[in-house]
């Protein structure tokens, strides 16, 4: 039983991002760390190999060459090997460029399960997964609090609008998991160390059997605008006065925006 | 070329969700741009009665499957639909089954993606899109690449369009054309495990009374219930609060949980880091009551009260109930 985890390495949440000048992040200037929510990814695929319900996990991501230090990050957390698709024809690539490129890759890995975090912390589409399933024409179990993998199926438990569902489905599948899975486990000096010595290959498109025109020169999509935020006016601050004054500030001002009578 | 646009639909209980209303008007007023009509592409239990939508803003409804299976499991229904009425656009909610269906959509047809998005408007037969990336800190306006396949896919947050109100018609319903499910069909819900009390959907409600780590326990969210209770209002949390256990995952705000967009947000206790803050920074309205006066919310909130949320709490919501007589 093979788990293959999709990661991807984005910048920091609280770095500093900016936009070069054809209106793509500028992924040089900020710091990078693995995807938070990639993380608990990981961690659930370490605790299926932990239990004995798989025997590899493997790490794959889409990126810069930077990328690698994200892979070696995961791979110092645990499991057993890492593949990079790298190539200069990438940059800027949307949800179906990424999508086709990463299905392209797992047709290789062939694992199980592909198992990704449910959202990237810098775009939020959490489309990769659901179109990885459809290019590849597997079942998707999505949102996972929880995976498990019982014979030849997996099953997830997942939040509803009022409680939670257990949905399943026969492998392989491609699965997504939340924060919920448990906190990811950090990197010991021992697993630094080990992961310098598990193996990493790098593929660029052609490795894939694809070309910058398969992939309508990776996006679909173009920005053509990135801009800040519009400023809000200043936050009016109470301090120092007695609750009475406090209360009576925020009755004043709900009724001056209208939300009481 | 059409000047259609579709929208996923989704029926639970035997009802369309608010998000189908939403969309069903957000559809009806991109298509009414071109000349084009609304179609709505109905799935859940209940979508077979998708003639209703008709008084939401849809022309035509196209049926992909009564049932509660999952959303992908519709994706083959889906895209036949898509191919048959080849709209200009696609509009879908922002919500775990939305993302679903539209990411195999996108995935089968080979489509342009945008979101999840604030606002979608036609700028002279070009669709464009504008959102919030990077937590926040940046808005993006983008547009489909030259050459792009149609339609292009849409994922809408919640309260982006408001729902018509007071419309009779009747959508013209068909069913999607017969397909294989295939694979994408096998996921099935085994078991399913309803709350125990009534959870409040937070994307519909106008007023939010939010809890963080300073209510302290599951006791401490009583006087919030309280204040929602007068202003007719939900009780939602950050994170940490779902995360201790002082209420269910379903109120959480943030990125991991739920995107709202209410009239008035009140935070109570919320330290209000950026994993809440793209949960909740929409909102028209946002007081924060904090014992912290560095809290990172005080940076962010139009009102920020320093002060004991269990003093304040209790007063405001006696002042109201004073005001209005109740």
């Amino acid at each position: 039983m093979k788990i293959v985890v999709c990661l991807k390495q984005v910048p920091a949440t609280t770095a500093e991002k900016r936009y070069t000048a054809d209106l793509r992040l500028d992924r040089a200037a900020a710091e990078a760390v693995i995807n938070p929510l990639d993380e608990y990814a990981i961690e659930q695929a370490l605790r299926l190999q932990e239990a004995g319900a798989v025997a590899t996990v493997s790490y794959l991501s889409m990126g810069p060459e930077q990328s690698a230090e994200a892979l070696r990050r995961a791979l110092a957390m645990g499991g057993d090997d890492a593949t990079l698709v790298s190539d200069p024809a990438l940059a800027g690539s949307d949800a179906w460029a990424t999508a086709r490129v990463l299905a392209a890759a797992l047709d290789r890995l062939a694992p199980d399960v592909t198992l990704m975090g449910m959202a990237s912390d810098d775009a939020r589409g959490s489309l990769v997964p659901g179109a990885v399933a459809a290019i590849r024409g597997l079942p998707l179990l999505s949102y996972g609090a929880e995976l498990r993998i019982e014979g030849s199926v997996g099953r997830i438990r997942r939040l509803t609008a009022d409680g939670f569902d257990i949905v399943e489905a026969p492998l392989p599948v491609v699965a997504s998991v939340t924060d919920q899975v448990g906190e990811p486990r950090y990197a010991s000096l021992k697993g630094i160390m080990a992961a310098k010595r598990k193996p990493m290959e790098t593929w660029s498109l052609a490795d894939l059997g694809l070309s910058a025109a398969d992939l309508h020169g990776a996006a679909l999509t173009r920005v053509i605008e990135a801009r800040k935020p519009e400023g809000k006016p200043p936050t009016e601050r109470v301090e120092n006065v007695s609750p009475d004054d406090a209360v009576a500030r925020i009755v004043e001002w709900l009724a001056a925006r209208k939300l009481i009578a | 070329m059409s000047s259609d646009v579709a929208f996923l639909a989704e029926f639970a209980d035997g009802s369309p969700s608010r998000s189908a209303l939403e969309l069903a008007a957000g559809a009806a007023a991109l298509a009414k741009q071109g000349g084009g009509a609304a179609i709505a592409l109905a799935y859940g239990k209940g979508a077979a009665g998708a003639a209703q939508l008709g008084s939401a803003g849809a022309a035509r409804a196209v049926v992909l499957g009564d049932n509660t299976n999952p959303a992908i499991t519709h994706a083959t229904a889906a895209a036949a639909a898509v191919r048959e009425a080849a709209p200009l656009a696609l509009l879908a909610p922002a919500t775990p089954n939305g993302r679903d269906l539209a990411a195999a959509l996108v995935g089968l047809l080979g489509l342009p993606a945008f979101g999840p998005v604030r606002a979608v408007r036609l700028d002279g037969g070009t669709l464009r899109t504008e959102q919030a990336t990077l937590q926040g800190t940046v808005i993006t306006v983008s547009e489909p690449a030259e050459g792009a396949p149609q339609p292009a896919v849409v994922l809408v947050l919640p309260s982006t369009f408001s729902p018509l109100e007071g419309g009779t018609r009747e959508a013209v319903v068909t069913n999607a054309p017969a397909t294989e499910a295939g694979p994408l069909g096998a996921a099935r819900i085994v078991e399913s495990h309803p709350a125990e009390a009534a959870v409040a959907n937070l994307e519909e409600a106008s007023v939010i009374i939010a809890g963080g780590r300073g209510v302290g326990s599951a006791e401490g969210f009583a006087p919030l219930h309280d204040l929602a209770a007068v202003l007719g209002g939900a009780v939602g949390a950050s994170r940490a609060a779902a995360d201790a256990g002082w209420v269910p995952y379903q109120l959480q705000i943030g990125q991991t949980g739920k995107v709202v967009k209410p009239a008035l947000y009140v935070g109570c206790g919320i330290s209000g880091a950026i994993q809440h803050r793209v949960g909740m920074q929409t909102a028209e309205n946002v007081l924060a009551i904090n014992k912290d006066p560095d809290a990172p919310i005080g940076e962010f909130a139009d009102l920020f009260v320093v002060g004991d949320l269990f003093t304040i709490v209790p007063k405001l919501t006696a002042e109201i109930r004073r005001r209005k007589g109740i």
